[in-house]
């Protein structure tokens, strides 16, 4: 897909409205981090950008800090191939932060705003075979590149974001019992 | 002071419907923008055509009297006027249509990668709403269900059959993909303000891309017929969404 080297629109989009809102900026920021190749900039502008947040979480866990700048270069080289997934380690690098940070998190946000993106496969109001594509080509990733491969997670988070849960839960169970009624 | 409190709390909810109101609510989406304007645009056509029509009625009325005119005119045939009176009324459904079905078309247009998912899920008769673009397993997504609060539990300044205990928190200016869907029977995501009205139909995902250009309380009911408590949801814009969401998680990523 195209929108896999390039921003996706809507990341482009928040670029523009940067300095009025405070929800684009963070995604925008991370997405920064991911092009630029000089990881410990990226983790600079982090800093001044919201010092007294950094120096905390520096303060308390240094670890967990540390972790997030050892791991950012190594998703930044990544993210020449396959940038999805490397956002997708990005998050998770976010999370395991936050897990160890606990209080100090509380008072930034640490999300990235992304979800699935718009599919022109599927350019109608009705989107319930997007889901079930994105659901049926992640359990085929999984089979071609073996369990835990980094190239599926970007289909897990794209069928998660569009299946209700209660679809998945039920599929989980067809698959297990072997009646799941699509091409796997 | 309890008639200045029941005064401003009762006209607060300016995102909500008003007594005797005749307007939409204010529009809070391009969508609920265009689909006032477009009321607006059609409505100077209407009532001109209104003026012309009710002139000719009320002057045929008139006229039409056994004293003052007791011989009618007898005129059956009329080339021109009958091509006239053919044509040019079938022009003007033709004019609305233009502006019409580009804004239809614009609704549904599935034009930019969306920020945030959101998923709709319809009940008898809550909603459950959920939020899981930041899952890294299929079982924990922040879900929650919004219930209406009853009419004896309202406090003062609050609507009836529009308040609910979980409200849905959605950033401002920010594109969003609302899936909707339903557990049960045909329900109806619908929020007047922001100019969406969506069918939930159970089996199938319905989609519809929002930007919200404001912050407030949007409120909204069920639109479709689904039972006996057929009234629904709300929405509030906020800026804070990205902390009040990581808030919202932490607890669960602690939890797993």
């Amino acid at each position: 897909m195209a929108t896999d080297t390039a921003p996706s629109l809507s990341e482009q989009y928040l670029l523009d409205k940067d300095g009025k809102s405070d929800v684009g900026s963070k995604p925008v920021d991370l997405s920064k981090e991911e092009s630029a190749e000089e990881a410990p900039t990226a983790a600079i502008e982090v800093k001044t950008e919201e010092p007294a947040a950094a120096q905390e979480s520096t303060g308390t866990t240094p670890a967990a800090a540390e972790e997030s700048i050892e791991t950012t270069p190594a998703a930044s080289s990544e993210s020449t191939e396959a940038a999805p997934a490397s956002s997708e380690e990005n998050n998770e690098t976010a999370e395991e932060e936050k897990s160890g940070e606990g209080e100090t998190s509380e008072e930034k946000p640490e999300i990235k705003l992304e979800t699935a993106p718009a599919d022109f496969r599927f350019p109608t109001t009705n989107q319930t075979r997007h889901c079930f594509t994105r659901y049926i080509e992640y359990h085929r990733c999984v089979a071609a590149k073996g369990e835990g491969a980094p190239e599926c997670d970007k289909f897990a988070k794209y069928y998660r974001a569009l299946c209700p849960g209660e679809w998945v839960e039920r599929w989980n169970e067809q698959r297990e019992n072997g009646t799941f009624p699509g091409p796997l | 002071m309890k008639f200045l409190e029941w005064l401003f709390l009762t006209i607060s909810p300016c995102d909500a419907a008003e007594p005797w109101q005749l307007g939409s609510q204010d529009g809070a989406t391009p969508m609920m923008q265009g689909i006032i304007d477009l009321h607006h645009d059609i409505f100077f056509f209407l009532i001109l055509i209104l003026v012309f029509v009710l002139r000719i009625l009320v002057r045929a009325l008139w006229h039409f009297h056994y004293q003052k005119n007791p011989i009618p005119q007898r005129i059956v045939h009329g080339t021109t006027i009958e091509i006239l009176r053919t044509i040019f009324p079938s022009l003007i459904p033709m004019f609305i249509a233009i502006p019409s079905f580009a804004l239809l078309y614009s609704m549904d247009e599935v034009v930019v990668d969306p920020a945030i998912t959101i998923k709709a899920i319809g009940h008898q008769w809550y909603r459950t709403y959920e939020y899981s673009d930041y899952n890294s397993s299929d079982e924990q997504s922040l879900t929650f269900d919004s219930y209406m609060i009853p009419e004896d539990d309202l406090e003062l300044g609050q609507s009836r059959l529009l308040e609910v205990d979980n409200r849905v928190i959605v950033p401002a200016k920010t594109h969003l993909r609302i899936i909707v869907t339903s557990a049960d029977v045909l329900h109806s995501w619908a929020v007047p303000s922001l100019g969406v009205k969506c069918d939930a139909v159970p089996g199938r995902l319905n989609q519809i891309s929002i930007w919200v250009q404001r912050e407030g309380v949007f409120y909204g009911q069920c639109s479709e017929i689904c039972g006996t408590n057929h009234a629904f949801t709300q929405a509030v814009s906020r800026k804070d969404y990205g902390s009040r969401v990581s808030n919202q998680l932490i607890p669960q990523t602690e939890e797993a």
